[in-house]
């Protein structure tokens, strides 16, 4: 665990700055709101309005019931070994083609933290993580396991993701509105200015060479813009197939590098396999009050932590969790304890990893940007649905927008309930032995790319990506930054071409138009960062742990 | 001599995929800065991809690694296979439904490990069964079910 004291120091310089922004960010909300409500209509504010909105769209019986069933299947999920919620958001996208737009987001979304909220229940029962987010769990959780204490474990993690996802749901609605304006003013320059930040970012927080991640984010930038040119209707690199003439189906990618390749690097590892593992029983739920009083803190610490990583491109909720620990341990009293069952331990990282698997909606729903895989897959989800991502979804479609999230607040309490009274049934399926499953998930995937277009193309599509990322997962090439490229290659080449078309041909306007150009700063500073040995060597020693553990 | 096996590979899987769709480019007009052909983008990337993919691959030489854990053929085929073999059955075949989940689950779950063929054969016939009643009873997917229906 040295790594983790190295980086403590670190951190804890860091955490002052980001308390101050938050609070500073509060303030500033609840002054804004203030005046604004002071001016007009009195003691209704905007943001109270459309809050209203959104909770009379999510509490619609149909949109409640898809609400349900994401979160069961993404606790399932969670629970289930060797099947992310990518690949499974990818298997089950063709099943939301027949529903509404808001329904279908709202189950896409429930599974998304359906899945990080479940990883951590296999965390503390089996010591093995469940999701990737859950990593850091392991550690304390599963010592508290051990020692009989699995049940309060679990409430403390479900209630700390809770509260997380209480205040990332806010954060969002206080946010929104904000960020969209701001992304109204944005021109064909800064929207390309502003991916290139997107997936310069999305490499830094990739694990492995930084080189190889640039190549898979440029292979998956190709890839996506396969298909006909909307400019002269050329069709590329269509190999004479007619279904490529449409471009490769995000479907068939994300299936293919996430489940087919997940499944066989599964087998091969034999990880997976939990049917041997020794279980911890869970007694009682109840937390003591020692429990309680120990745990707010982290709660709270975690939350803010999260809520950061979550916005901030590219990163993931492993590395807001792995920060939270580190940050824990530094400040708790008796560092000691960490790592034999230190409650603190499981409230601040799951806190963490559940905020930020709320606030990465944020960039989504209102910039248009993916800020990872899921997200990347909610974007194909949103244009599949005939919705183009962007700031006019909050004008446009207010419904769908607040609705989505009402939605996620009240998804979070159904996950308490299903976690915790339920835990018995995520038990019993935590006890199907891989072998059983994986030819279940396989059959799924087929029948999903089947019937994305009624076509087995998309099926062997998906065959040939499952090939492709498993060479490429052999030569230590990471699947998340190809599937991120991919969704914004044509996004990416379109707004290149209308912003040269504005400038007549000169590459200038990028540096000349100040929001342009403050975010290529950004992310060329962010590349030299990592470029510098010193921070580079911190990079990977992080990376390496979040990774190991 | 290559020192660093999963470099030298990545490399000349990105040499691979940058110079294909850069070569490829040159069938589309290129365009100008200005207004950009359809050649225009993919030019650019490949190229960079290609260069990215030769200094991985020179770094394969020049750095030292851990080589790559061995393939796993059989799992890697076996499912690979069973995917294809679905939408071979489903489509061109015309084998239906039924036989299709039925042939692929088994293919399937021979490339994982403890195979035996009854617990292959029951898996397959649940999975059908959930299969059929959630995905073309209730959801109406546009599936033939049996080779004659």
């Amino acid at each position: 665990m040295n790594p983790l004291d190295k980086s403590g120091e670190f951190m804890k310089k860091i955490v002052l700055g980001i308390f101050a922004i938050l609070a500073l960010g509060f303030a500033a909300f609840a002054f804004a709101d203030g005046i604004a409500t002071a001016g007009a209509a009195p003691a209704e504010s905007a943001i109270f309005k459309n809050l209203l909105l959104g909770f009379t769209v999510a509490l619609g019986w149909q949109n409640l019931w898809y609400c349900f069933v994401g979160c069961f299947l993404g606790t399932l999920i969670g629970v289930l070994p060797g099947i992310g919620p990518v690949a499974t958001i990818a298997m089950l996208l063709p099943v939301t083609f027949n529903l509404p737009p808001t329904p279908a987001l709202i189950m896409l979304a429930g599974i998304y933290y359906g899945a990080s909220y479940g990883g951590s229940t296999t965390a503390i029962l089996v010591n093995l993580p469940g999701e990737s987010s859950s990593v850091v769990t392991c550690i304390d959780g599963y010592q508290m396991g051990r020692k009989g204490r699995a049940g309060p474990a679990l409430a403390i993690a479900a209630m700390g993701s809770f509260f997380a996802g209480t205040v990332g749901t806010i954060l969002i609605a206080l946010f929104g509105p904000p960020l969209a304006e701001l992304a109204f003013e944005f021109g064909a320059a800064e929207y390309f200015s502003m991916m290139v930040l997107g997936l310069v970012a999305a490499v830094v927080m990739a694990s492995g060479s930084l080189v190889k991640a640039i190549a898979m984010i440029l292979t998956g930038l190709l890839l996506g813009i396969v298909g006909t040119d909307v400019n002269s209707g050329i069709a590329r690199y269509d190999f004479g197939i007619s279904e490529l003439s449409d471009g490769i189906g995000f479907v068939s990618v994300a299936m293919g590098m996430f489940g087919f390749a997940e499944i066989v690097n599964n087998l091969e590892a034999k990880e997976a396999d939990r049917s041997g593992a020794s279980f911890s029983e869970v007694k009682s739920l109840m937390p003591t009050a020692e429990d309680f009083k120990l745990s707010i803190g982290p709660i709270i610490r975690g939350t803010s932590l999260g809520t950061i990583f979550g916005i901030l491109p590219g990163t993931h909720t492993v590395i807001a969790a792995f920060s939270s620990y580190t940050l824990e341990k530094k400040l708790a009293r008796f560092p000691k304890r960490f790592g034999h069952g230190a409650i603190e331990g499981v409230a601040g990282p799951e806190s963490a990893n559940n905020a930020a698997a709320q606030t990465c909606f944020i960039p989504l729903l209102t910039l248009g940007i993916p800020t990872g895989a899921v997200m990347a897959l909610m974007i194909g989800a949103m244009t599949i649905q005939g919705i183009a991502p962007g700031p006019q979804v909050m004008t446009q479609k207010p419904d769908l927008f607040w609705g989505m999230i009402a939605s996620m607040w009240i998804g979070n309490g159904m996950l308490v309930l299903l976690n915790l009274p339920l835990i018995s049934i995520w038990v019993m399926f935590l006890k199907i032995p891989y072998r059983i499953l994986f030819p279940g998930v396989c059959l799924m995937c087929c029948i999903g790319a089947y019937s994305l277009n009624n076509s087995a193309v998309d099926v062997y599509f998906a065959a040939g990506f499952g090939i492709f990322g498993y060479f490429a997962s052999k030569w230590g090439c990471e699947p998340a930054p190809l599937l991120l490229g991919f969704v914004l290659g044509p996004l990416m080449e379109e707004n290149l071409r209308r912003a040269m078309l504005i400038s007549r041909g000169d590459p200038m306007v990028f540096l000349t138009r100040p929001i342009s150009c403050g975010q290529l700063i950004v992310a060329a500073l962010l590349l030299l960062m990592i470029v510098l040995p010193q921070i580079r060597k911190k990079r990977e020693e992080v990376l390496t742990e979040s990774d190991g553990t | 001599m290559v020192k660093n096996k999963k470099d030298f590979y990545a490399g000349l899987m990105f040499m691979a995929i940058g110079g294909g769709f850069a070569l490829g480019a040159l069938k589309f007009p290129m365009g100008t800065a200005v207004r950009m052909g359809p050649a225009y983008f993919p030019t650019i990337l490949g190229s960079i991809t290609l260069i990215l993919g030769l200094i991985t691959a020179i770094r394969g030489f020049t750095t030292t690694g851990e080589d790559p854990a061995p393939f796993q053929w059989k799992p890697m085929l076996w499912i690979h296979g069973s995917v294809i073999l679905f939408g071979l059955l489903v489509d061109p075949l015309h084998v239906g439904f039924c036989g299709a989940v039925i042939a692929m689950t088994i293919a399937c779950a021979y490339g994982g490990y403890e195979f035996s063929w009854k617990e292959a054969l029951i898996e397959s016939l649940i999975l059908l069964a959930i299969c059929y009643t959630a995905f073309v009873y209730f959801l109406g997917l546009p599936f033939r079910v049996f080779p004659w229906s």
